[in-house]
């Protein structure tokens, strides 16, 4: 394909596949058929992106493929199209690949016996849809289209979390997901509106608006970072986000949806760079954030609600790197996390699959029985804590220096205590699931049992990115953002040594029961979080909705029942003109000639 | 002198038509009819019309009267002797009457009416005016009473009338 | 002296007026033809009255051909009358009220 034509296969190879399977329902009932077009079309997509990254690395020059839409008082309203520049093309191909991973994973995940054909291709269609919607995201050339492909991943994002719509609770997650987001996104509507208002278009260069407005606008998108992101406090539906199938969590819980909101902010980098409040406030929450959950991932005994808090507290390094000013130092802790957290959630799937089950406290000594898992995983897994050669110890220093030379005292002490808390959970879910052995905790027929090929691969591509990854950071820095690049400095070790830190606590507590800590450890949530939620959102909520229900019963509805009521009653009282009498219509026709009498009389006829 | 001979003249027909309009007794009201009739034709004659006086007299009086008599006789019910109001009721009705008088006579008294002396009377002359000028009129006026004399046999027959159609 | 044009219409459109109150408020159906009846003969009435202030024959001929178009009415009229009559069993005309709605 040609360098023109990449853009519009990014979007529109998984449209079709989309489209397609949504309208020929033998097809999509196929199963296998449906995921191999969507899996196909995904290859296509990210293909294409992986064009459009390698042009962007040579310097070639942006594409911007627009088309002029809405006119309004012959000025359009906003562009559709699709945008290919340093800040786009790499994350398309990290959706894209991800994504293409996912999928491949997903046909081995999703065993025959358990899933229907119609099913499965139920979800490969939810799958082409979100491909779609978030490449739609990332190349947008304005806030509006980013907008639209923000709510459509959303709306994917519930489909697939109710994936197993016979669970109530998975219903449920997807609701709450929904909610939040939607709670967060009015806000972010708000701003868009403002920012029409401030600058008549949806572009974000705000050159020559005053500070506030700038302010404004950005605290008002940065709402929906807050939510999409699961940022404190409005994290609270990526954890039960783990309802649905692993891949799902995988895919858009741990890699791309949730990397939409800080993707939000790189992409209208100059509305939140250009405001101190902004990144202060940033700085703060994506802090508080990274710490704060992953103290509540210490506290899980699920392994995927243990990884969920755990993307929370990664994202919150993201944020709080953006906060520092460092674009690039989020964005490359953005792309090193979508492959180690990625790679991390499907080796809990392979657990997942081979022992039919999610908590770790039933889990033990897997290492033996599923080895290529158990090293892949362990990847994943000092990735995510931060020890070299792995990417994320890259990504994880440059967001700390970032910090550190901000001046952002307390934020960058946060973080770099999150780093040794980090390096505990991640420690204790390793040897809770793959090492220790517990007869005593694990049934005898889930001795675990290696996963097929068809999860292993990608699996394997994930883990050698996430290898490999951290040797390209300059390359990457110098594409997203003419800025620093990395160096190994003071700050550097001093993250290494407190994740090293936390290691070692972990092992400590978990082989020698230090602490008295054993294995059972009580299930953590927020859930007066949620309960105040509850009653400060969605009760007042039901309450406005009950109100507008009322108004539309007896107002709208009232008025059209006036309106048919008055119809009958003349309807009534014509009907007493036919009577059927004769002395009636004779007296109608005597009325008729008395009246046509005075006009003649008045108006003079035939005078 | 023909103005005491007029006032008789109307006093006899509007005496006979508000009769004809209150009476109770049907019978009644027909023989007022009658009387009205008669009435006309002495306008009539007052006005040189001697042909349509006398006209007026036979088919009127004499067959028009007879028929709504012998109508009478053949749907005599002992209750509909007594012909009650309408639905229209009094007030109404009386509303449209006088309505309309109110609104004729002020157009009969701003007209500009012609005034001349009638024509000596002339029946020949009226007879041969129905034969030349008006022939067509005439021929189709006899079609119409041939029209009407079957539809009154037709709309008057018996169910049962045991002929063949 | 002549009477006046107008003198024969004022009395003509009174006996209108008169059969147009019997047409209205009698119930029998046979009354109401003979309001009828005063009716077109107050439009004769008013034809010869305009003839002979013309000083024609042609309000004759026109009073002649109305007499004999209401004769054939009140004979219709009539034979409908009758088949009422035996319908209903009631000449009154509120009696033949199936077109009511």
């Amino acid at each position: 394909m040609t360098l023109s034509q990449a853009p519009f296969i990014v979007i529109f190879a998984p449209l079709a596949a989309f489209l397609l399977l949504g309208a020929i329902a033998p097809l999509r009932r196929s199963g296998k058929a449906a995921a191999g077009l969507v899996i196909l079309a995904t290859a296509f997509s990210f293909e294409a992106t992986v064009e459009l990254l390698v042009h962007v690395l040579r310097g070639g020059r942006d594409l911007e493929l627009s088309y002029r839409w809405i006119r309004v008082a012959g000025e359009p309203l906003a562009e559709v199209g699709l945008l290919v520049d340093g800040t786009s093309a790499p994350m398309a191909a990290v959706v894209g690949l991800v994504a293409l991973c996912v999928q491949i994973y997903s046909l081995g995940y999703l065993g025959p016996e358990e899933h229907t054909k119609a099913d499965i291709g139920r979800y490969y269609t939810w799958h082409a849809l979100f491909v779609v919607a978030m490449q739609s995201l990332v190349l947008a050339p304005n806030l509006l289209q980013l907008f639209i492909g923000w709510e459509l991943v959303g709306l994917c994002s519930y489909l697939l979390i109710g994936f197993y719509w016979e669970r109530a609770y998975a219903g449920k997650a997807a609701v709450k997901a929904f909610w939040v987001n939607k709670f967060a996104d009015s806000f972010l509507m708000l701003g868009l509106v403002v920012l029409w208002v401030d600058t008549q278009s949806f572009g974000w260069d705000l050159a020559g608006l005053p500070a506030f407005n700038v302010t404004t606008v950005g605290l008002l998108l940065l709402m929906g970072t807050v939510a999409k992101s699961a940022q404190v406090p409005l994290h609270i539906w990526l954890p039960d986000a783990m309802a649905g199938p692993t891949p799902v969590s995988a895919l858009l819980h741990a890699a791309t949806m949730v990397a939409a909101g800080v993707y939000l902010v790189l992409r209208g980098w100059p509305i939140f760079g250009g405001s101190e409040v902004t990144l202060t406030a940033m700085a703060w929450i994506g802090s508080i954030t990274a710490i704060t959950a992953a103290i509540f991932a210490c506290l899980q005994d699920d392994l995927k609600k243990l990884l969920a808090y755990s993307t929370c507290s990664q994202l919150g390094y993201m944020v709080a790197a953006l906060g520092a000013g460092g674009m690039a130092a989020g964005y490359f802790h953005l792309t090193t996390h979508a492959f180690f957290k990625a790679l991390l959630f499907l080796g809990a799937g392979s657990v997942i699959h081979a022992t039919h089950q999610q908590s770790m406290s039933r889990m033990g000594g897997l290492a033996k029985g599923m080895p290529v898992t158990f090293v892949l995983f362990a990847i994943g897994s000092a990735a995510l804590v931060g020890l070299p050669p792995f990417a994320g110890f890259f990504s994880k220093e440059l967001v700390l220096a970032e910090l550190w030379h901000a001046g952002l005292t307390v934020p960058f002490l946060l973080c770099l205590l999150g780093a040794a808390v980090t390096g505990f959970y991640v420690t204790r879910a390793l040897l809770r699931v793959f090492l220790l052995s517990g007869e005593h905790r694990m049934p005898a027929h889930a001795k675990g049992h290696e996963s097929p090929w068809t999860m292993l691969l990608p699996m394997l591509a994930l883990a050698v990115l996430t290898l490999g990854a951290g040797f390209f950071q300059a390359d990457f820095t110098a594409t997203v953002a003419a800025e620093q690049a990395f160096h190994f400095g003071g700050v550097g070790i001093a993250a290494m040594a407190l994740a090293l830190a936390g290691v070692t606590a972990g092992v400590l507590v978990h082989r020698l029961g230090a602490l008295g800590v054993t294995g059972g450890t009580p299930m953590i949530e927020d859930r007066p979080l949620d309960a105040f939620y509850e009653w400060a959102y969605k009760a007042r909520l039901l309450d406005y909705a009950a109100a507008i229900a009322w108004v539309d019963r007896y107002v709208v509805d009232g008025l059209m029942n006036l309106g048919a009521w008055w119809t009958l009653r003349a309807a009534e009282l014509a009907r007493r003109l036919q009577s059927g009498r004769i002395s009636d219509y004779v007296w109608a026709v005597g009325m008729g000639m008395l009246a046509v009498m005075a006009y003649g009389l008045v108006y003079g006829l035939g005078a | 002198m023909s103005w005491v001979v007029f006032g008789g003249v109307a006093a006899t027909m509007l005496t006979g038509a508000v009769q004809v309009a209150r009476s109770d007794d049907l019978v009644h009201a027909i023989f007022w009819l009658a009387f009205t009739l008669v009435g006309t034709a002495a306008g009539f004659a007052m006005m040189q019309a001697d042909l349509i006086a006398v006209l007026q007299v036979m088919l009127y009086t004499g067959g028009v009267v007879t028929l709504m008599l012998f109508s009478v006789l053949l749907t005599r019910r002992l209750d509909s002797a007594r012909a009650s109001v309408a639905s229209v009721g009094t007030s109404s009705g009386l509303f449209v009457a006088i309505g309309f008088a109110v609104l004729v006579l002020p157009a009969v008294f701003t007209s500009a009416l012609p005034d001349g002396t009638p024509a000596i009377a002339d029946s020949a002359a009226v007879a041969e005016s129905f034969l030349t000028r008006h022939l067509i009129a005439f021929e189709a006026l006899s079609v119409l009473l041939l029209a009407a004399m079957i539809g009154a046999i037709v709309i008057a027959r018996r169910k049962d009338w045991g002929g063949e159609w | 002296m002549v009477i006046p044009l107008s003198a024969w219409l004022t009395l003509a459109a009174l006996m209108f007026a008169c059969g147009l109150y019997a047409v209205l408020t009698r119930r029998n159906a046979l009354a109401l033809l003979l309001g009828v009846e005063l009716m077109a003969n107050a439009a004769n009435l008013n034809l010869v009255a305009f003839g002979a202030a013309q000083g024609s024959y042609e309000g004759q001929v026109m009073a002649l051909f109305g007499m004999a178009l209401t004769v054939a009415e009140v004979a219709v009229g009539l034979a409908v009358v009758i088949q009422l009559y035996r319908r209903h069993k009631d000449i009154r005309i509120d009696a033949a009220s199936e077109l009511s709605g």
